[in-house]
């Protein structure tokens, strides 16, 4: 679980300070003030450590082995030209360190390069074990529709495919859960094969299908693109990636969903929280706000204790706002944005 | 039961030891000029549990306030009132209002702002502000004092809110 990063000199953070609720956590703030760099570096570290762990004849992690597989999965999932384009540019030379700190405290990690890093990072804090389950990092669009040819793509050409959506594609690819544990993803899908009209199935063709009582098997791109991520989500939670414990960031939800949709994805981000997944998200809608915060006062969630994050633009660079309710940060532009549109309303009444 | 009358609004309040705080004459002469200058939120409502105050907006005849305005508003006049009736416990010269000062910081406190809104026609805006906005900005602001202000109108008012608008 984790409970604190740590970010200085990162993309557009100049420092930053983290304190992650074990439940959901909620960050905001404007587009390029840094959400979905947060989102992809916490994820990036989490994920090399879960990845080594599993590769066959792994052996406990090393300074050799980690610091060049921290870099290539930072290049790898945040795209920059080289490693130390990910250091906040200013004149000069300056240093990027990234650290996690987690509940299990033999996973914590410190690492650190410079502006003019090319491919390793520095390991200053060498976690003891490897993560023993691979994060999930849902992105704002939907991979079922190519998970057919995006991975092997990948695999056999070098295109600059963000690795996180190869992940995703491989924690997809994986077999349903059986047996005591098939309950509680009955009980997790549920709402989710409810919205969407059906059951998410993999064929031995390697392609997605929404199946749908009475009317049969659709092809998933031929499903609508909203329902398509809710489907993404049901496959995670039946073959176990959000199950019991792991990791969900998860990068603008409300994209491509309607309101109504919204509300599911509301109650599911709790419902995951509740069953031990800690949830990262970002977002830009006040009406997924609105309604966790709804929610959250409901007492089925009464235990569950949420985070908030706003990130801000000062003189100084992105800084961040945090508090265990909405309403304890003080920067909320898109809260701002909407009352300002009550205004232009007001006045275009007369 | 107290009556009042808020422009077009009229309020009966089930306590009597409620008031219009911006027609105290303490708060008139001797509090409205405090620290270059100070405001007052419209009514005051003491009932057994809580000290209500309340402060009304009606949007069908008065627009002087923008609604990103609102909040902050009624923060700085929350503020204001908790200013003068602790000032009003002991220095207000009109007696009824000394008591009913010194009742009033001894309960907890609920803010509530009370908001009318006109039918706009509109169905993707059918009111001009959306209270549950204003409500977010309203705990941003007011946390300290009340973690749950409301806002309310005629049609919508609270169990516990012992009054009744018409109007």
């Amino acid at each position: 679980m984790l409970k604190q990063a740590t970010l200085r000199n990162l993309t557009v953070f100049k420092q930053a300070d983290l304190a992650f609720s074990p439940g959901l956590n909620v960050v905001v703030g404007e587009n390029g003030s840094g959400k979905s760099h947060l989102l992809k570096a916490i994820y990036a570290l989490i994920a090399t450590s879960a990845q080594e762990g599993l590769k066959p004849q792994s052996e406990a992690p090393t300074k050799t082995l980690l610091q060049k597989a921290y870099a290539d999965k930072l290049m790898n999932v945040l795209r920059p030209e080289y490693l130390g384009r990910l250091a906040r540019r200013k004149q000069g030379r300056e240093r990027c360190e990234l650290s996690l700190q987690f509940v299990e405290s033999n996973l914590d990690i410190h690492i650190s390069f410079a502006t003019n890093s090319k491919s390793d990072v520095q390991v200053d804090q060498l976690p003891i074990n490897w993560q023993d389950k691979a994060p999930v990092f849902i992105p704002t669009r939907e991979v079922l529709s190519t998970y057919h040819w995006l991975s092997s793509l990948y695999r056999t050409s070098h295109v600059d495919i963000e690795e996180n959506l190869i992940d995703l594609c491989d924690l997809l690819g994986a077999l349903s859960v059986k047996g005591p544990r098939e309950k509680k993803v009955a009980e997790l899908v549920s709402p989710l094969e409810q919205a969407m009209g059906g059951k998410v199935i993999l064929e031995p063709n390697g392609r997605f299908y929404l199946s749908i009582p009475g009317s049969g098997k659709m092809e998933m791109p031929l499903v609508a693109e909203g329902l398509r991520k809710l489907a993404m989500v049901a496959r995670l939670i039946s073959t176990g990636s959000l199950l019991d414990k792991g990791y969900l960031l998860w990068d603008e939800p409300e994209a491509n969903l309607n309101p109504k949709l919204i509300k599911v994805v509301a109650a599911l981000l709790l419902n995951l929280s509740l069953h031990g997944i800690q949830v990262i998200v970002a977002t830009h809608s006040l009406f997924l706000l609105r309604e966790l915060e709804i929610l959250s006062g409901h007492r089925d969630y009464a235990k569950l204790q949420n985070r908030y994050f706003a990130l801000c633009q000062t003189d100084s660079g992105m800084e961040v706002e945090q508090g265990n309710h909405l309403d304890d940060l003080q920067t909320l532009v898109l809260l701002d944005e909407e009352l300002t549109q009550s205004d232009r309303f007001m006045e275009s009444q007369g | 039961m107290k009556c009042f009358t808020e422009g077009k609004l009229t309020f009966k309040f089930e306590s009597d030891d409620s008031s219009q705080y911006d027609n105290w004459s303490f708060y008139r002469n001797q509090f409205n000029s405090a620290f270059g200058g100070t405001k007052a939120i419209d009514f005051i409502s003491i009932d057994s549990n809580h000290t209500w105050l309340i402060e009304v907006k009606d949007y069908r005849y008065d627009r002087r306030t923008k609604p990103s305005d609102l909040a902050d508003e009624v923060a700085i006049k929350v503020r204001d009132t908790l200013a003068g009736l602790v000032a009003a416990q002991s220095n207000a010269n009109n007696k009824n209002e000394k008591r009913l000062a010194s009742l009033a910081v001894r309960k907890p406190l609920k803010v509530v702002l009370h908001l009318e809104q006109p039918e706009t026609g509109s169905r993707v805006l059918p009111r001009i502000a959306e209270p549950s906005n204003l409500t977010i900005k309203l705990k941003q602001l007011l946390k300290a004092v009340d973690a749950h202000p409301k806002v309310t109108h005629q049609y919508c008012l609270a169990h516990n809110m012992a009054w009744i608008v018409s109007g």
